[in-house]
């Protein structure tokens, strides 16, 4: 472990005053019952003062993006659920969109709407897990456990159409593993009914709730210069008032076709970022509500053999089957496959933390040359010094739910 | 006003080559006045946001200096990206921090430290971030294995 | 029979060690070491539809002091590793360990410079939960195996 970090006070200044207090240097480690992960915050007190807060990341620094210069790209997928483990549906979904941004493809628009539909369904997930996680962290226990329940009919609907509970690893590279099931409307609107009895048994029991709004009220407010010069994204950025939104500013996967508004907050304080989440969970649910009535029909996969490969009935019919059966077997050969042409990529998404970004680097072959991931969450933590230093040491645990650091995401 | 118009008014000499890609613009800089570029692309242009920071490394790749700082920018208000991309030699692997313009560059920086070994001048607190304090090495180089040096196996064992 | 003939009605006789092991097989108190995706299926698995608190661990304490059974969950990095090996150092005996999910078993997908690969390598420990992340039925199913082994062990072993 590291050595506790050493103050710039003389004894002097140590014992100052009548009393001789003295600043005391709190360890709020990386093991700690406020559930967001490996983070370690020195916190330097005065009293109940925090004076100083200086956050150490790092305890979950996996070294994602070097393994995934070892891999293919829809290799990569896999690595990419394990980012943002709330929301592993949104995070795959971005890389596909980033490469097939860099192979100049578009995909099709039933495998458009399904992405849609997943992604709303995956930033409900997360909200709804940060808002519970928000509201334990400030006592109320019960949110977390309503919040749960939802979160496992969302298991429920993720494992019948991808197979997997938590690491869905879903999209491809130009389509999707495979067609959603033909009940999936059916589920889908059977959550979407009880969902939404739950968000406002939610707000019933928090919005009035005289404990909760004294703690998130008036904790750490940030004027809108201040988010924009930290590189704030998402939620925070919306509770301070900026209606910055990637899907509407630069629209991806027919997000142009769908009406839902941005909701934007006052002062950018704890209670606003719970407002914002709950909000954005009403508009997912319109969104969804818009996928499921204007689905199309049609292919999912881009009609291209040298990305996707072709179904197994090109390979087994007589006369014509050898074409499908060079494709299948081509297409996971070295050299072969996804090969990008050589050129760099920056391409965003929405995800329900804020911007995740995706750098590419291409060096025309099948592995990625540099695979970067601009992670909300890192920039979110770099302003929690700022959110927390002059206030109270009980304000650090209200602001440090609120922002939720997802610690996967953060050191990946 | 467009970045490119506006780097290549005050830096021509700086400039390395530029272009648009998928509407973002990019521009290929020196390092040495990295520091004004950025702040008249934040001033001027209107840039406001520092997306992202992170550095590319194109060892034996063919191209004069091995390692790239990128920089993505955005603006909120006009809703325009740009990426700046500065070289930097193997050399000396030192570039000017854009710490003092936006606030969301100190952690970029002390990743790229941290993972690749490229010093920032003038940064407030360069250490590293992702990995223990005492490591030795900088990961994401090209010529560093996958598996480590034996970093991973090199703990006490437990004694009950 | 013998000695239970002579005693009155409502009185059993045991060894005590029995007794011991099923008072701490049935109260076993987890203390989460959750790092990764498998602390989300953990919290699913504590929540309302795979009850752990069925099982006696109806209070997860967060301080490794007044725990016995610690679950790690997640994949451990290099910088982790010490803080994992403190808070075990920092449990009290009798204390069982299960290691949830394949980044805690064996490194899991990430071969690299930066995740230890097992924590077994480094930490005693008593079951494995393939997986990734595996099931809550799994993460029962481990809990069930722990109570089997405690009830099997001696408490001469863990003086």
């Amino acid at each position: 472990m590291t050595e506790p970090r050493k103050t710039v006070m003389s004894v002097e200044e140590e014992l100052e005053g009548d009393l001789g207090t003295r600043r005391m240097i709190v360890n709020f480690g990386p093991q700690h019952p406020a559930t967001h992960g490996t983070l370690r915050n020195i916190i330097e007190l005065d009293g109940e003062v925090v004076k100083k807060l200086e956050p150490e990341i790092g305890y979950l620094h996996s070294g994602f993006e070097k393994i995934s210069e070892y891999r293919t790209y829809n290799q990569t997928v896999t690595v990419t659920d394990r980012m943002n483990y709330l929301s592993p549906l949104c995070n795959n979904v971005g890389f596909s969109i980033a490469v097939e941004e860099m192979m100049g493809i578009q995909a099709t628009p039933r495998c458009a709407a399904i992405r849609v539909a997943l992604c709303e369904l995956s930033r409900i997930a997360d909200h709804i897990i940060s808002v519970g996680l928000q509201a334990m962290d400030l006592g109320a226990f019960t949110v977390m456990l309503w919040t749960f329940i939802e979160r496992e009919k969302l298991y429920d609907i993720f494992e019948n159409v991808t197979g997997a509970r938590l690491t869905t690893s879903y999209t491809r590279v130009g389509g999707l593993l495979r067609d959603v099931p033909p009940d999936f409307e059916q589920m889908v609107r059977k959550f979407m009914v009880e969902c939404e009895k739950t968000i406002g048994e939610i707000e019933a029991v928090l919005n009035g709730n005289r404990i909760f709004l004294d703690r998130t009220q008036g904790t750490s407010p940030i004027p809108k210069d201040v988010a924009i010069s930290f590189g704030l994204t998402g939620p925070l950025l919306r509770a301070c008032g900026v209606p910055y939104d990637v899907r509407k500013a630069r629209p991806y996967s027919g997000y142009e076709n769908y009406r839902f508004d941005v909701i934007t907050g006052e002062n950018g304080d704890a209670w606003n970022r719970y407002c914002v989440r709950v909000a954005e969970m009403k508009e997912s649910l319109k969104i969804i509500d818009q996928v499921l009535k204007t689905m199309p029909q049609g292919p999912i996969y881009v009609d291209d053999p040298r990305i996707v490969i072709p179904p197994k009935t090109a390979m087994n019919t007589p006369g014509g089957g050898m074409e499908g059966l060079i494709y299948h077997f081509k297409n996971y050969m070295l050299g072969h496959g996804v090969c990008p042409p050589k050129g760099e990529v920056y391409s965003s998404t929405e995800a329900p933390n804020g911007e995740l970004g995706f750098y590419l680097v291409s060096d025309g072959t099948q592995r990625p040359y540099r695979w970067r991931v601009r992670p909300p969450s890192l920039y979110n933590y770099q302003a929690f010094p700022y959110m927390t230093e002059g206030g109270l040491l009980s304000d650090v645990v209200a602001v440090l739910s609120s922002l939720n650091i997802i610690a996967g995401e953060l050191d990946r | 006003m467009d970045p490119i118009e506006a780097v290549k008014a005050k830096y021509a000499d700086q400039v390395l080559g530029t272009g648009t890609h998928a509407g973002q613009p990019w521009i290929d800089v020196k390092r040495d006045r990295i520091v004004d570029i950025l702040k008249t692309l934040r001033d001027d242009v209107g840039l406001d946001m520092l997306t992202d920071l992170t550095a590319v490394d194109h060892l034996n790749q063919g191209l004069p200096e091995r390692f790239a700082v990128v920089y993505q920018f955005y603006s909120v208000k006009d809703n325009v990206r740009a990426r700046v991309k500065a070289w930097v030699p193997e050399a000396d692997p030192t570039i000017d921090s854009a710490s003092a313009l936006y606030r969301s560059a100190p952690w970029a920086e002390r990743e790229v430290w941290d993972l690749y070994g490229i010093k920032f001048n003038g940064h407030p607190d360069l250490k590293r971030l992702m990995l223990p304090e005492n490591y030795e090495g900088h990961p994401l180089r090209k010529d560093y294995p996958l598996t480590g040096r034996g970093e991973r196996m090199n703990f006490p064992r437990y004694v009950p | 029979m013998g000695l239970e003939s002579m005693l009155p009605d409502g009185v059993l006789t045991s060894r005590i060690e029995a007794l011991v092991n099923w008072g701490r097989k049935n109260s076993l108190w987890p203390m989460p070491f959750g790092t990764a995706c498998c602390a989300i299926e953990l919290m699913g698995t504590l929540s309302s539809r795979y009850d752990l608190a069925r099982f006696g661990a109806e209070v997860i304490r967060f301080s490794p002091r007044q725990a016995d059974l610690m679950i790690v969950s997640g994949r451990i990095a290099l910088k982790m590793m010490p803080v994992l090996l403190k808070i075990w150092e920092q449990m009290p005996e009798p204390k069982w360990c299960i290691s949830m999910g394949a980044c805690a078993s064996c490194g899991g997908i990430f071969d690299n410079y930066a995740m230890i690969q097992g924590i077994d390598r480094f930490i005693p420990v008593d079951v494995y939960i393939p997986g990734c992340p595996p099931r809550p039925e799994s993460v029962i199913d481990a809990v069930m195996e722990i109570q089997k082994k405690v009830e099997r062990e001696s408490i001469k072993q863990r003086a």
